[in-house]
């Protein structure tokens, strides 16, 4: 039934599917990153634009979120509502974005990061399993591979390809996705990893007879150099702990601060800061009342020099834990 | 014409990418994203043809997978949606083509998609896929791809028809 002509073609089609597949497979840069570069270029700018053209549609994504969980919320479904008729819908989305760069600089100023702001214009399809989203800030803006990526909330994940205009954000919830992080408040240190799921993290702790509660919250304790994650950013708050105390594995459940599906304005930091901000940049409601008091010897050694920071933020995250994934891949 | 043939597939799978990265991924709906690349494929399959399907197919999945914010392997997508365009051309008799049938091979197709892409990068070695989640991940994307029928599947026949008229394949 079907040609000669035909089958040719679906044969070739194949083959170069397959091809493609094994050249990308042996990783690395590879022969794509050239043709992803290429592609990015161009269809950065149509998704630019199109984001723009979207922006007052995408915006009632805070709507859908709380059709999830309706019983709990009708109440400030009511309000949003409210709120929404008395006010048009562009000057609530520039409100919004607004309000969002005053927390990103909130953010960067306490822990003095120096930051570069940008907006999410594309998001990869669920169906992918991988948590990645597009932003329009690239090499000409400064941003570079492995650099931290915030928002008001806190931390969002790390920059992982970088062209022009546009980069890659591999976001904290990708299941790929590991940060050292530090209780806040305690010196007890840990690996959070993604899950996949938007609202939930694994903290595994390093020492199995830590102390870690509900209700503690978790910052990153930085890399070497800042790279890929710089130091004191808030990560999320601990919801639940399985396991007890020496237990071999104690594994706390985290939810981020950041909510990864409602993302719009967020930040790369370019220049991590000199010292370790430890937990002031912290948002101040939750309930971590002696977060504050590690501030004071902080301040005592006041050095410039960022070798003098203290022992745990100093070290590689990769050399101080047998990290189940490496954060670099 | 074979030049206007891939001028429609080109326009059509472009636009396709471009709205469900930009739009659709960004309105967090529960579930899967509305898979209107895998519809658009499914719609050329059945206005041109096996042939058209299969070439549309490979063309958005290499589109797609090169694309950022894209992190998988080139050429997964590529040989799904490869698969699904030359399924869908080739099995499905112009005859049975009411609305009722083009829907269920839409979503058939989109959940098979998402199934695909998840059972693939699990046998290539990936470690993203969460099984626990993906018979809801396969089942919202064949909702989605159940609803996004009506609208699509017309549209791309017509765009079809009028550009290039000599196609007598419906």
């Amino acid at each position: 039934m079907l040609s000669r002509r035909t089958k040719i073609i679906l044969a070739t089609l194949v083959v170069a599917s397959l091809t493609f597949v094994i050249l990308d497979l042996r990783g690395g840069d590879g022969p794509f990153s050239s043709a992803r570069a290429a592609v990015s270029s161009v269809l950065g700018g149509v998704q630019r634009g199109a984001a723009t053209v979207f922006s007052p549609v995408t915006g009632f994504s805070e709507w859908w979120g709380t059709q999830v969980d309706q019983s709990g919320q009708i109440r400030t479904l009511t309000d949003d509502n409210a709120l929404l008729s008395t006010q048009l819908v562009e000057a609530e989305n520039d409100i919004a974005r607004a309000n969002e760069l005053d927390a990103l600089l909130r953010v960067a100023s306490v822990g003095r990061y120096r930051v570069v702001p940008a907006e999410v214009i594309a998001v990869g399809p669920a169906q992918d399993f991988s948590w990645t989203v597009t932003i329009d800030a690239g090499t000409l803006d400064g941003v570079e591979e492995d650099m931290t990526v915030i928002n008001g909330d806190g931390l969002v994940g790390r920059v992982l390809k970088v062209y022009n205009s546009t980069a890659t954000v591999v976001l904290l919830v990708d299941p790929e996705s590991s940060v050292g992080g530090r209780v806040a408040g305690s010196q007890e240190i840990g690996i959070v990893s993604g899950t996949g799921r938007q609202n939930s993290l694994q903290f595994q702790l390093l020492d199995p007879l830590g102390e870690v509660n509900a209700g503690d919250a978790i910052v990153t304790f930085g890399s070497k150099g800042g790279r890929p994650f710089a130091p004191g950013l808030p990560i999320g708050e601990v919801v639940d702990v399985s396991g007890t105390a020496g237990a071999l594995a104690r594994v706390a459940t985290v939810s981020p601060y950041a909510d990864v599906s409602q993302l719009s304005v967020v930040g790369v930091v370019v220049r991590p800061p000199r010292e370790d901000p430890r937990d002031s940049v912290l948002p101040s409601a939750p309930a971590v009342a002696p977060t504050r008091a590690p501030v004071a010897p902080q301040t005592t050694d006041p050095t410039p020099d960022a070798t003098s920071k203290p022992e745990v933020v100093q070290e590689d995250e990769k050399a101080a834990t047998p990290a189940p994934a490496e954060p670099g891949n | 014409m074979i030049y206007r043939q891939g001028i429609v597939i080109g326009t059509c799978i472009f636009i396709a990418v471009v709205v469900e990265l930009t739009l659709l991924s960004r309105l967090g709906i529960p579930g899967a994203t509305p898979d209107l690349v895998v519809v658009t494929v499914v719609a050329i399959a059945l206005a041109m043809g096996p042939l058209q399907g299969a070439s549309a197919g490979f063309a958005a999945g290499v589109l797609i997978d090169l694309s950022p914010p894209s992190d998988t392997l080139v050429g997964v997508n590529a040989i799904i949606y490869l698969v699904i365009g030359f399924i869908a051309g080739y099995w499905v008799d112009p005859r049975d083509r009411t609305l009722i049938i083009i829907m269920g091979i839409t979503s058939l197709s989109t959940g098979g998609a998402a199934f695909a892409t998840a059972a693939v990068d699990t046998l290539l070695g990936g470690s993203r896929v969460n099984w626990a989640e993906v018979p809801w991940i396969t089942l919202s994307a064949a909702l989605y791809g159940l609803l996004l029928t009506p609208i699509v599947v017309p549209f791309v026949g017509w765009l079809v028809k009028k550009v290039t008229p000599e196609m007598s394949f419906s």
